[in-house]
């Protein structure tokens, strides 16, 4: 390798550092401050590496709090949301890549920018006629609005770039449009599939501000009981940083699993050469 | 198999007429070739006999069956396309049951009609791969395996040797021709390559600018082209076209060159016309017209040399190997009864 060739490599390992260093210097304190004990953490100068770790603030968060009925929660919302929201989000966006129906695309991502409050007082007014508060059926169709809009977005970019002479090679051998969508548009799909649902696990997983306004005690997802061991005495660094990292791990660890997905996946597109 | 009859057929795409009345009578397992420069409407007249593009007036008839409202699946061709359209999730078999599945057909006929068609195709090895696995002489074979299998009326193949490269290009052109011998399937053929029309066709139809300027036997066409366009169109070198007019017995050229006629169309007298004379009907001959040489290449087997004559480049392609250079002064000589004349305005051939 030649001089130049080791500086220029040196010189983007430097510039990505510098690009993900406050994303990754604020993980890495996290990290730090749930294994650290309350005078570790308030201590100055501030310390990195405590001498005595702290691993009950972790088996506390198991403990207290319901934080298994929570996380449950979160799962049936999120699994929910993901599901409606791939089973009416793929077809629709094949329906608007196909027609070219780029209108009702904006309309689409316009609900999505909506202010979450300027719904949410209604929607919590009409689901608390139906009575439906004590359940999670609230914040499963809230997180709709965050799960259809992506799967849309991200199918109707998939479904663009899929050659259209496949679908006519469909017809022609036989296969009316219900098949061709099942059997040929769908399958080459696949990876924008395994995208998008990927990113609404992710968005509607991490909501807050849904369940801050329709979940009762007993129906709280996580980032919300997360809030909710704020009190305005006193904040405990140690429990809050190991329950903030708990909540993280499932989205964490499908992201880095589903990363080869993917890149596959967006890669893939070009469908010419098979 | 089937006839295919394309009556009085139009298409507009918006404002655009695309398609302006095109009739073409394609008899059963006849192989035609639907031939023009691009743009000219070929794709668009091949998609409306399968269905995939609407047919905006006229009427086309698969073995006497108007199909003018008939989806394409319910029409029973098969399609081949420029770039193969594989499906790429599935394999090679796959992609050849795709439509026999979905007629529900029984699976042992299914596999003897892929195996049939694979050993056609000599596909037997590659069953099992995908698309992406393959070479691309071998997509085009899978493509063309997905046609057979289904045994359609009628074939409809869209440029599918462009992607080729040259040398594989003329070696699939005679596997097709051979495939066609062998199925007798009628089919429509669309190419902007002439050489594949001459080479591959029974029947040629010259199309241009969504009109059709002649059907026709390919040497037919090459022999007695009906117009100045199929003239120019057919044949590699082109066609030497000259501009001036035409006197008893002779043709005088723009320059005032003066060229022997052996028959002179009573018609054509006096009026303005294009004289043309293919580049291998050219002679060196000392009572030709004299013109300096400005470029000569030999090819080995024939000598292509072009000359100046009356300020324009002539192509003549020589059998005999010459001994001529650059800037020369040579005499080249036309054999009359092979010299074509067409009317100066509209183009239409004045030669019987
Ligand atoms: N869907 C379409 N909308 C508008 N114009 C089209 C469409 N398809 C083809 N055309 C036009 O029709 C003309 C003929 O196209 P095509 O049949 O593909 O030509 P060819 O196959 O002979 O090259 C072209 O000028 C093309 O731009
Ligand atoms: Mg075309």
């Amino acid at each position: 390798m030649s001089l130049a060739k080791i500086f220029r490599k040196l010189g983007l390992v430097f510039a990505v550092f510098l690009i993900v260093s406050p994303a990754l210097l604020f993980f890495i304190w996290m990290v730090s401050l749930s294994v650290k004990f309350e005078i570790d953490n308030g201590a100055y100068p501030p310390i990195l590496i405590p001498e005595h770790f702290a691993w009950k603030n972790y088996t506390s968060v198991f403990e207290s709090n319901n934080f298994l009925l929570y996380f449950k929660n979160s799962i049936i919302v999120t699994g929910a949301a993901t599901l409606f929201g791939l089973i009416v989000g793929v077809p629709a966006g094949y329906g608007i890549a196909r027609m070219n129906a780029q209108k009702s695309a904006i309309i689409i991502m316009i609900a999505r920018m909506t202010p979450g409050l300027s719904f949410l007082i209604p929607l919590f007014l009409i689901f608390k006629g139906l009575d439906m508060l004590g359940t999670l059926w609230p914040q499963i169709i809230i997180h709709l609005v965050v799960t259809v809009p992506i799967v849309i977005w991200i199918m109707i970019g998939y479904f663009e770039t899929t050659p259209i002479e496949l679908e006519e090679a469909a017809m022609i051998d036989g296969a009316n449009r219900w098949q061709i969508f099942m059997k040929v548009a769908m399958p080459i799909a696949k990876p924008g599939i395994v995208v998008s649902f990927i990113l609404s696990v992710i968005f509607s997983w991490n909501n807050f501000v849904f369940g801050v306004v329709l979940a009762s005690r007993e129906t709280r997802t996580l980032p919300v009981a997360i809030y909710n061991m704020l009190s305005f005495e006193q904040v405990s660094w140690g429990p809050l940083a190991a329950a903030a990292l708990i909540v993280t791990l499932p989205v964490l660890i499908l992201t880095v699993a589903a990363q080869r997905q993917i890149v596959a996946g967006l890669t893939a597109g070009a469908v010419k050469g098979g | 198999m089937a006839a295919v009859q394309i009556a009085d057929v139009r298409k507009t795409f918006g404002t655009t007429h695309v398609i302006r009345g095109v009739d073409v009578d394609i008899e059963d397992g006849e192989f035609v070739i639907l031939v023009g420069p691009s743009g000219c409407g070929k794709s668009t007249l091949l998609r409306m006999i399968a269905g995939l593009e609407s047919i905006t007036s006229g009427e086309i008839r698969i073995g006497n069956r108007v199909v003018n409202d008939v989806p394409p699946k319910d029409r029973d061709i098969a399609m081949v396309f420029q770039n193969y359209a594989l499906y790429p999730h599935m394999n090679v078999a796959d992609n050849m049951a795709f439509s026999l599945k979905l007629k529900n057909a029984p699976k042992s006929e299914i596999e003897t009609r892929i195996n049939r068609a694979a050993t056609i195709l000599g596909l037997t090895e590659l069953l099992d791969r995908y698309p992406r696995q393959l070479s691309g002489g071998q997509r085009q074979r899978v493509a063309m395996g997905r046609a057979i299998v289904r045994d359609p009326q009628v074939f409809l193949f869209d440029e599918p040797l462009s992607n080729l490269d040259a040398k594989l290009r003329v070696s699939m052109r005679a596997e097709i021709k051979d495939l066609h011998q062998r199925l007798k399937t009628t089919t429509v053929y669309v190419t902007h390559d002439q050489i594949e029309a001459m080479t591959m066709a029974e029947k040629i139809v010259v199309m241009h600018d969504g009109i059709v300027e002649q059907i026709g036997a390919p040497l037919e066409l090459y022999d007695h082209p009906a117009n100045l366009f199929v003239a120019c169109f057919i044949g590699s070198p082109s066609m030497n076209v000259l501009k001036g007019r035409v006197e008893l017995g002779e043709f005088i050229t723009a320059g005032g060159v003066r060229l022997p006629l052996e028959k002179t169309p009573p018609s054509a007298l006096g009026k303005p016309a294009v004289y043309g004379v293919r580049p291998e009907h050219l002679k060196l001959s000392a009572d030709g017209v004299p013109g300096k040489v400005l470029v000569i290449e030999p090819t080995g087997s024939e000598t292509q040399v072009v000359v100046e004559v009356d300020g324009q480049p002539i192509t003549c392609l020589l059998r005999e190997r010459v001994a001529i250079q650059r800037g020369d002064t040579i005499s080249v000589r036309a054999d009359p009864a092979l010299v074509h004349l067409f009317d100066a305005e509209t183009g239409k051939r004045l030669t019987d």
